[in-house]
């Protein structure tokens, strides 16, 4: 089937989390993705299937000593064919390796070359190391995850790699659409530092024009102020509901679903604002000796917006509508083994990304791509990696 | 330059659930038109106020949001409503909406009618749970998004509740991936010739933005818990110095982080323990490490722990504000605060620039659209004639 990105290569360079989420987008549309590999690969586990597996699937691997001639020779050969080159080194790296857009330009002269950093590829901070908790710190995530008065308590793991990955790969379509109608390639400078910090638009504008500072909301609404909102204790161990109920109409339902006699003095949604934490008190009564689940459901069919605190078992086993969209595929490997991966969020009805593979083992396509893209002889491959420059 | 996707035509009819989508799809040079109900589009009612005061050309939310979008009304309820609607997406290229599934459909614009006039039309949907499946008619708002989505479970004090992004991540995550979707739509339209529908769900977009959580689940049913600022990986964790907080980082360079708290006097086993020089073990014995690091970093302000990390290479970094960023030296060489003048206010405001920079087609902001200011020049451009009935 038809796939948006068929016949488009990239030649992948990038490595841990923010690039491969890039990277894996576009290999769900269908792009023939080539990761060039050291031999020493930062993996978390299993190549084929859980994380690493869902950051890499449908990828090809090839390992090349890019410290050898070589190996830079055959890494550029492979540029001069790929559509785009992606990397997430930190700046110098590229061009130290003459891999740099303005290298590349005279091998492709329309490549689409991108180039994803912590701080971007100017600016006195550009060669400065930075990883996903890093950034977060940086932009404010980490201080304003707390309760009030607690200390900070965010973000347990790099979304900053997912987010500026998933835009990264925005970028990557928005330049291969501009080339289809120019015909020329161009540079994407991705600083992660910016693209996190684009996502605090409102709280960024707030801060500028006020001059105040921030404060920690807890689970309070970000949008329309209204109670009560926030996660509340469920029965069981460590099972929770969040509930959102923002508009007078909002607070009927959700009043009469409880069965409270509307109170007066809840009425209005400033009022309700006003005495949050006596409606938290009163709504974690109610909760606490219900599954969430059952309470979920009685709740949603009123019409009120909540929804249990999804686990991982909850999240990939048990959620009844990730599964009926498709959200976790699963895939067979060449060792006969079946494993499941994530998949594309987003559903196309004519074209559909999907998961084209499993995760590849490290250098599997070595063969594949030299022989395959290269044109290189047995002879050829097994020489270059006797001298160790093929993986 | 011109950017991007000069020459592409967007209709944006979505709430605050999806507005960051067209938002983006502006800023790489679409033509945006969002269409507002006459009586103006509900997140010009979201705080915060510019200087605290209400007002419908005055929400500093609906700014952000709109951004470098042309405004018009469209009273999509009016008898002439659907009518109208599909007339102008005949001109255009992208519809995104934000109803409820259905909604449009039961009033005759649903992607099926709007592609009759115009094949080629991409309709993209942001919806909680998307277009189809038992959840499809169910409620939700960022916090329920990242509740089902998986992401909120896995942060906040682990003797504490689930603990919310910063930010509204859920509509964020949402609104990039509508636009991935619209834009691998229409780089297969060029192959197929014609349009289709993208289903964006909250709850998926949530699930895509995830990182350990479902992976482990998948390898060995392994479920990722809060452990408050304690990375995953754990090679992180907030310490407290003297005057804040600080990110500490135990990878990167451990014999130079040894050497400098041997400098300072500081005596503990995890200094002397050869074992730690392998960053598996430093991951294995991370609470001992960060304890011993928090009691040293206690004797430093911020700034000058982050200088002295830098310094020697290892990537420390403060906990900053998010107000921190207006003043960041970085962001300000690279020009990322783009000043955007508001004449009817008198006022100039640093709005939040490009999430990414394509060297040759920059990125756009630009005011936002007072209610319905474009009504004349979109009408007659798209329809040839005066604003309709319905756009009153």
């Amino acid at each position: 089937m038809t796939r948006p990105l068929d016949g488009v290569r990239v030649l992948d360079f990038t490595w841990v989390v923010a690039g491969p989420v890039t990277t894996r987008i576009l290999a769900d549309l269908g792009a023939d993705v080539i990761k060039i590999e050291r031999r020493v690969s930062l993996d978390f586990g299993d190549r084929r299937g859980g994380l690493s597996g869902s950051l890499m699937r449908g990828k090809r691997s090839l390992v090349l000593d890019l410290n050898d001639p070589r190996g830079l020779d055959l890494a550029r050969r492979l540029a001069a064919i790929s559509d785009v080159v992606i990397d997430n080194f930190s700046a110098r790296v590229m061009a130290n390796l003459g891999l740099d857009y303005e290298s590349l330009r005279t091998l492709r002269p329309d490549i689409v070359c991108v180039r994803m950093t912590g701080f971007g590829l100017t600016g006195p901070d550009r060669d400065h190391v930075s990883y996903g908790p890093t950034l977060q710190a940086l932009t404010g995530y980490t201080l304003l995850m707390a309760e009030p008065g607690e200390p900070p308590a965010g973000f347990g793991y790099s979304y900053s790699d997912l987010a500026g990955g998933n835009l990264g790969a925005l970028a990557v379509l928005a330049a291969l659409w501009h080339r289809r109608r120019t015909g020329r390639g161009q540079l994407v400078d991705l600083a992660q530092l910016e693209a996190v910090a684009s996502l605090l638009g409102p709280t960024l504008l707030a801060r500028a024009t006020d001059g105040g500072v921030s404060v920690p909301a807890g689970n309070a609404s970000q949008e329309m102020p209204g109670a009560p909102h926030g996660v509340y204790p469920c029965a069981g161990d460590d099972r929770w509901l969040a509930i959102t109920v923002l508009s007078d109409d909002e607070w009927k339902r959700f009043a009469t679903t409880l069965g409270w006699s509307p109170e007066r003095r809840f009425a209005r949604r400033e009022d309700r604002v006003e005495h949050a934490d006596e409606l938290d008190r009163m709504v974690t009564a109610w909760t606490r000796g219900r599954l969430a689940e059952d309470a979920m459901a009685l709740l949603q069919r009123a019409g009120i917006a909540c929804g249990l605190v999804a686990n991982a078992e909850d999240l990939c086993a048990r959620d009844p509508q990730l599964a009926a969209r498709g959200h976790f595929a699963e895939v067979g490997t060449p060792e006969g083994r079946t494993v499941r991966l994530d998949g594309p969020p987003y559903l196309l009805s004519e074209t559909p990304a999907h998961v084209g593979g499993p995760g590849p083992l490290l250098g599997e396509h070595g063969d594949q791509v030299l022989a395959g893209l290269l044109g290189l002889g047995e002879e050829a491959i097994r020489s270059l990696r006797v001298a160790g420059v093929v993986g | 330059m011109s950017g991007a996707l000069a020459g592409l035509r967007v209709l944006d009819l979505c709430d605050q659930t999806g507005a960051f989508a067209g938002k983006l799809l502006a800023g790489l040079g679409a033509d945006v038109v969002l269409v507002e109900p006459p009586v103006g589009a509900p997140l010009r009612g979201i705080p915060p106020f510019f200087a605290g005061v209400p007002g419908a050309e005055r929400s500093l939310f609906f700014w952000f949001y709109a951004a470098g979008k042309r405004g018009i009304t469209l009273d999509v309820g009016h008898r002439d409503g659907p009518d109208v609607l599909c007339r102008l997406a005949a001109a255009a290229d992208v519809v995104i909406e934000s109803e409820p599934p259905g909604r449009l459909a039961a009033l005759g614009c649903g992607s099926e009618a709007l592609r009759a006039s115009n094949p080629r039309l991409v309709v993209a949907s942001i919806t909680p749970f998307g277009q189809s499946g038992p959840y499809r008619d169910w409620r939700a708002s960022d916090l329920v998004a990242q509740a089902l989505g998986g992401m909120l479970y896995v942060n906040g004090r682990p003797d504490g509740p689930p603990l919310g992004a910063l930010g509204l991540q859920a509509y964020h995550q949402a609104g990039i991936q509508a636009a991935v979707g619209v834009m691998a739509a229409l780089l297969a339209r060029d192959m197929t010739g014609r349009g289709q529908d993208v289903d964006v769900s909250l709850q998926a977009a949530v699930a895509g933005a995830l990182e350990h959580v479902p992976g482990f689940f998948h390898q060995d049913g392994r479920i990722g818990v809060r452990q408050g600022t304690l990375h995953w990986t754990r090679y992180f964790r907030v310490g407290r110095c003297r005057d804040g907080w600080v990110m500490h980082c135990t990878l990167g360079d451990w014999t130079s982080l040894v050497e400098w708290m041997k400098a300072d006097g500081i005596v503990a086993d995890v200094l002397d323990d050869p074992s730690l020089d392998e960053p598996k073990n430093r991951q294995a014995a991370a609470e001992r490490v960060f304890d011993v690091l928090d009691d040293w970093a206690a004797r430093y302000t911020v700034a000058e722990l982050v200088e002295g990390a830098q310094l020697r290479r290892i990537p420390y970094a403060a906990v900053r504000a998010p107000e921190a960023l207006l003043d960041d030296p970085q962001l300000a060489e690279r020009g990322f605060f783009v000043p955007i003048e508001h004449p009817d206010l008198g006022a100039t405001v640093p709005y939040p620039g490009a999430p990414f920079r394509l060297g040759d087609t920059p990125w756009r902001v630009a005011r936002p659209p007072r209610l319905g200011e474009h009504n004349a020049d979109v009408y007659r451009e798209l329809l040839g004639g005066p604003p309709p009935g319905a756009s009153r």
